[in-house]
């Protein structure tokens, strides 16, 4: 419109001035709009070969036809490009072809939008753009197609919705657009189509519900729009469309009842509106649509009963109302509809007995009523039926015997009636016509052997025989079916060898033999089963060494040949099943040593090989089995020797059973990392030492630590009072300590304000007095055991009581690990309590750092530390008590919304504070746990960077997460630049920006990574008196000291 | 269209939903058929015996793809270990509907979007980790209400935000955050903000 081709400018001229129609030089304009077309296109296969610039007109073209207009003119009529392979964009010069009334460009490869000037060529009847690439959305201009009777866009790219316009086509009659991504409402206009027969949108991404309006689109014969996100109830107008013959609303989110007015669709000859969320009965009015022959209503949650008005329905042939919520019984009138060739009612709650009628239908197929509460017996006409392929009635309470002609008069393909309380034999006949592929009578009392009709059935693929009372042996015939994947016979009473020639079923992946009475060694002939994956002989009585040809199975995921009487060695090649997720090789009676190949076995999630002899070593190499997650059992051996710390790597691993062996030495520390454990056995063994701090030692029993040569801690108590392993631990324990050590200075980090408070209260208060030491052995605490200054004289009921029992009200600041609490006591002393978070998981980590943070600030007996008065436990929880600060902390001052500390009055607080700040740990603490004078140097810095940068010790983790990375950060990258320094300080000054940077420098010196470059404490106090002189002056008089 | 049905119960539609969703190079999904009836005879999947779906174990199996709202109705899973392929994709919602999860590993993968606030649903969970993927977003408050859950790990993704410090987030430690570059400290309530959003 805004931009006109020139084309179609010419080809307007030309409808007005005919006489212009013959171009002086060569091809017409509708060519040459042609030739256009085709420059946009990928032709690879030169369909276009003859569509030649030297023509007068495109009419010979392939693809063209013309018809003449005024006796005279030649123009293009159609343009069919269907399945050429092309590829590219259609031209917007499509535009130019007025008088075409068929363009057909279906079934290629053409991409982009559709050119809204398509709506120019205003002749159009016919526009198939079906499978192509077509993307974005439907050209509103599409609605000015006047004459158009198809538009067929089905199978592209198409998004957004179907434009309004779509509703001025008033001569369409068929709309096809399934299988795009168009979305949004329907529009209203729709319905208006009086002429519309056909419209299909499925598979799209419509939404929206279907309007009453509906019943005003009268010709409507075929509706379909499955699979798209439609809501709301079918609506009872549809009724009033009684040309309908196919209504196809299957895998939408309707809901409401189904409208009984479809009755009046008279036509209506497919409905499919399963997998919906409509309740209610099924109308019996729908036994009244003659013309049925599908009616698919599965997989709602339709509840009532089957009206038996649907024996009316003559002419079906398929219904399936599975997978709902019917109850009642099986309307024997369903036996009247001659013609029915399926009937799926599997997965409901039908009762009763299977009408003995339903054997009349002699044009039945398929017949699935699984998962009901039939009872009774299976009735013997259904062996009569000539068409019977599929039959499935498992999951009932059917009783009697099983027709045993079953399969003699029919080509049965699937039998199942498992699980049911069928008695008596197996047919011989159901492969009679060499048909059977599935067969499934598991979970039922079926006797005798299996029966020769089915050891010579070639083209069964699965025999599912598990969970009767079957005898006789393992058939070797079975072996020559080569078409067998499946075969289950556990839980039966097999006896016997089971026969070499079981290595000739080459297409075998589930061989289940286990809980039955089979005996001797098993065949080295299973190393040819190279597909099987799942091999069970449990619970037998083999006998022998294991095959290390059964090794050869390298698709093996679960090998179980648990309790059975197997000797020998466990051949090394078991290393190779590197697809083994499960390996059961518990109670027989194997021995040697535990390959150290185990370990290559990296999908394992589950090894048991518990109730053997093994002995020697536990092979380190487990340690590598990181999938191992249910259990690792090699519980009832002879192992002997340490337990590998290799094990600790297991971080998946539940379940670690060790006991009934002869291991010793410690239990390695690495199994701290196991932090997955949730139970655990080590009993009866002769292990030694202090039990390592399991993440869930408080969920293990004692009995899993009893039996052994000396073992003590964890809930077994009785190590000897030396300070206890979690607070010294061994040089073994890096990585649980790395772990604590970080819980720690979270906890500590978590803390500052109260570090903070301390550093205020120097600055701001009067001299403290010098609280008594604190408890030098925090591992002497127990349970409600409280320590305070002896000065101090309150109990631990009257923090209960200043507290409320801890309630949230007194809550005045919560920190990583804990939480922090006002409580006045009865002296009117105000103290803070700080809970640390709840121990009563028996949360190591944070038991740890309480204990952590109890010794280091007990132990330093620094006279600016008093502000701690002591430790309890209570519940569970770990408390920490402190002298209350009620001006707030410096945390808050500097960093909280009212940020309005000078720089004179912050420097006073560096120096105030310049002999002592504790709580910010330096980083060798936290690997060595020792605490040194030149930690106090390190935390002191951080303190003064806060000072100078306003920002919080706590950083943004890509920027280090600490204040001190995050300014070396910044210095490395803009140097040490003024920038640095808190917005909020006043910066006008030169001298000041100066002292700051110089006082910045200290920081930096006091925070150097390396504690031996670190100045002492009266060293930095020298500095910063020696920066003011020279800088700024500032009055550093007693009125702010406090000693 | 297709009006032919298979026959197989919603567990097994659930599976066979996710399997159309995953691609597959190594045939590991090779016996998801989706015409059996239940899907316990399906590699890498375990049933208990009432024929209930508790475990899809398909960990370090080569495949990609995205996950789907289907998982969802697997109500009885216990264990969902899809941990180091290479899935990507939102985590569906409908995870927080399986209150039987005790274990749910998806570690290892390109999960990309926020950790679903649904996951507060899991009442059983224990074991949660969704480390080393692209997720984003903050870590969801609601997650403190998982009161059974022992382990966590996030690391290395794109979260941001603060930790959380309640509940079972009480004794996590740093390492279950590492990598995620715009995740700021544990999350400090009351007197100093140091929350800084995200």
């Amino acid at each position: 419109m805004e931009r006109l081709s020139s084309c179609r400018l010419f080809t307007v001229f030309i409808a007005f001035h005919v006489l212009f129609v013959h171009q002086s030089k060569g091809l017409n304009s509708e060519g040459q709009c042609l030739l256009d077309i085709k420059s946009s296109l990928g032709d690879k296969f030169n369909h276009l070969a003859n569509w030649n610039p030297n023509d007068p007109t495109p009419c010979g073209w392939k693809g063209v036809n013309c018809t003449t207009i005024d006796a005279y003119t030649p123009v293009v009529q159609s343009l069919n490009l269907s399945s050429m392979n092309l590829s590219g964009f259609l031209s917007p010069k499509i535009g130019g072809l007025v008088h075409l009334t068929t363009l057909d460009l279906s079934h290629n490869g053409l991409s982009r939008n559709i050119p809204k000037e398509i709506g120019y060529c205003s002749s159009l009847e016919i526009l198939n753009l079906n499978d192509n690439a077509f993307e974005a959305q439907i050209p509103k201009e599409l609605g000015r197609l006047s004459c158009l009777t198809t538009l067929n866009i089905v199978n592209n790219r198409l998004s957004g919705p179907l434009p309004d316009e779509i509703g001025n086509l008033s001569s369409l009659s068929q709309l096809l657009a399934y299988s795009n991504n168009i979305s949004g409402s329907l529009p209203s206009s729709l319905w208006n189509l009086k002429r519309l027969t056909s419209f299909r949108a499925g598979q799209n991404l419509l939404t929206g519900s279907l309007p009453s309006s509906i019943a005003s689109c009268e010709s409507l014969e075929y509706l379909g729009l499955a699979q798209n996100e439609l809501t709301g109830e079918i609506p009872r107008e549809i009724g009033k469309l009684n040309n309908l013959r196919e209504l196809i609303l299957w895998e939408n989110q309707l809901s409401g009842l189904i409208p009984e007015e479809l009755s009046n669709c008279t036509s209506l000859s497919t409905l499919a509106l399963y997998d919906n969320k409509l309740v209610g009965r099924i109308p019996k009015e729908l036994g009244s649509l003659m013309n049925l022959t599908k009616l698919y209503l599965y997989r709602n949650q339709l509840n009532g009963t089957i009206p038996k008005e649907f024996g009316n329905l003559s002419f079906a042939e398929q219904i399936d109302f599975s997978e709902n919520m019917l109850t009642g019984e099986i309307p024997v009138e369903l036996s009247k509809i001659k013609g029915l060739t399926l009937l799926y009612l599997f997965e409901n709650q039908l009762t009763g007995v299977i009408p003995v009628e339903l054997t009349s239908l002699k044009n039945l197929s398929k017949l699935d009523l699984s998962i009901n509460f039939l009872t009774g017996p299976i009735p013997m006409g259904f062996q009569y039926l000539t068409k019977l392929i599929m039959f499935q009635l498992f999951d009932n309470s059917l009783s009697g015997s099983i027709p045993q002609k079953l399969g003699a008069y029919s080509p049965l393909w699937v039998l199942d009636l498992s699980d049911n309380q069928l008695m008596g034999r197996i047919p011989n006949h159901l492969c009679r016509n060499s048909s059977l592929i599935f067969l499934n009578l598991g979970l039922n009392k079926l006797t005798g052997k299996i029966p020769s009709g089915i050891t010579n059935c070639k083209s069964l693929v699965q025999l599912l025989l598990a969970g009767n009372s079957l005898i006789g042996s393992l058939p070797s015939d079975l072996c020559k079916l080569v078409n067998l994947s499946a075969v289950e016979l556990g839980q039966n009473k097999f006896s016997g060898p089971i026969p070499p020639e079981i290595g000739n079923c080459r297409s075998l992946q589930r061989l289940h033999l286990s809980y039955n009475n089979f005996t001797s060694e098993l065949p080295r002939e299973i190393g040819n089963l190279s597909r099987l994956a799942i091999f069970n002989v449990s619970s037998n009585s083999l006998t022998g060494r294991i095959p290390p040809e059964i090794f050869n199975c390298r698709m093996l995921q679960r090998l179980d040949l648990s309790r059975n009487r197997f000797t020998g060695r466990l051949p090394a090649e078991v290393g190779a099943l590197s697809q083994l997720e499960l390996l059961k090789l518990s109670d027989n009676n194997l021995s040697g040593a535990i390959p150290p190949a185990l370990g290559n076995l990296l999908r394992l999630t589950e090894l048991q090989m518990g109730g053997n002899s093994f002995n020697g070593n536990i092979p380190a190499e487990l340690g590598a089995l990181s999938s191992l997650q249910i259990a690792l059992n090699l519980s009832y051996n002879n192992l002997s020797g340490a337990i590998p710390s290799e094990l600790g790597n297991i971080v998946l691993l539940e379940n670690l059973v060790l006991n009934n062996n002869h291991l010793s030495g410690e239990i390695p520390g690495s199994f701290a990392n196991l932090s997955s454990l949730l139970g655990c056995n080590f009993s009866y063994n002769d292990l030694t030492g202090p039990i390592p701090s399991l993440p869930r030692l408080d969920n293990m029993a004692v009995s899993s630590f009893i039996a052994n040569n000396g073992l003590c801690g964890g809930p077994i108590g009785g190590c000897n009072p030396t300070p206890s392993l979690s607070l010294q631990p061994d040089a073994k324990d890096k990585g649980t300590r790395l772990g604590k050590v970080v819980a720690i200075v979270a906890a500590v980090i978590g803390g500052v304000s109260l570090v903070l408070i301390v550093v205020i209260l120097y600055f701001m208060r009067r001299p403290v007095e010098i609280v008594a030491p604190l408890q030098e052995k925090p591992t002497t605490a127990r349970v409600s055991d409280i320590y305070f200054s002896p000065k101090e004289g309150f109990t631990f009921q009257d923090l209960l009581e200043a507290t409320d029992n801890f309630d949230e009200s007194f809550i005045v600041g919560r920190g990583a690990c804990g939480t922090v609490y006002k409580a006045v006591l009865p002296s009117g002393h105000v103290i803070a309590v700080k809970k640390l978070a709840s121990n009563r998981e028996g949360n190591n980590n944070v038991d740890n750092s309480f204990r952590a943070e109890i010794l280091t600030l007990g132990n330093i007996r620094h006279r600016n530390i008093v502000k701690l008065y002591g430790f309890c436990n209570h519940q569970g929880s770990n408390l920490l008590l402190y002298e209350y600060m009620s001006r707030g902390s410096l945390g808050e001052l500097l960093h909280g919304a009212s940020c309005n500390l000078d720089w004179r009055t912050r420097f006073l607080i560096a120096l105030g504070a310049a002999q002592g700040s504790y709580g910010y740990i330096a980083p060798e603490y936290a690997y060595t746990m020792k605490v040194t004078e030149k930690c106090d140097i390190y935390s002191y810095g951080v303190v003064l960077l806060e000072l100078l940068t306003g920002k919080t010790p706590v950083q943004p983790l890509d920027q280090g997460g600490d204040l001190v990375t995050w300014v070396r950060n910044y210095i490395r990258n803009q140097s040490l630049s003024p920038g640095i320094l808190d917005a909020g300080l006043n910066q006008q000054d030169e001298t000041t920006v100066s002292h700051m940077i110089i006082v910045l420098k200290i920081a930096l010196i006091c925070t150097s990574m390396s504690p031996s470059e670190r100045p002492t404490m009266p060293e930095v106090v020298s500095m910063l008196i020696e920066s003011n002189r020279r800088e700024s002056h500032f009055d550093t008089s007693p009125s702010h000291d406090t000693s | 269209m297709n009006l032919e049905k298979h026959k197989a119960t919603p567990k097994g539609n659930a599976l066979h939903a996710l399997r159309r969703r995953l691609s597959d190079p190594t045939n590991v999904l090779q016996s998801w058929d989706p015409t059996l009836v239940n899907p316990c005879t399906w590699f890498h999947v375990t049933c208990d015996s009432t024929n209930h779906v508790i475990r899809l174990d398909l960990g370090n199996s080569n495949i990609s793809g995205t996950l789907g709202p289907e998982l969802g109705q697997l109500q009885h899973l216990q264990y969902l270990e899809l941990y180091k392929n290479n899935i990507g994709g939102k985590i569906p919602n409908e995870l927080g509907n399986l209150k039987n999860l005790v274990g749910m590993d998806l570690y290892g993968n390109r999960f990309e979007g926020e950790i679903p606030k649904s996951f507060a649903g899991l009442k059983s969970l224990r074991f949660l980790r969704l480390n080393n993927n692209n997720l984003t977003g903050s870590i969801p408050r609601e997650l403190t209400a998982l009161s059974n859950l022992k382990v966590l790990d996030v690391s290395d993704n794109d979260l941001c935000g603060t930790i959380p410090v309640d509940g079972p987030f009480a004794m996590f430690s740093m390492p279950s955050y590492a990598n995620n570059k715009r995740l700021n400290g544990p999350e400090l309530k009351g007197l100093v903000p140091y929350d800084f959003g995200c």
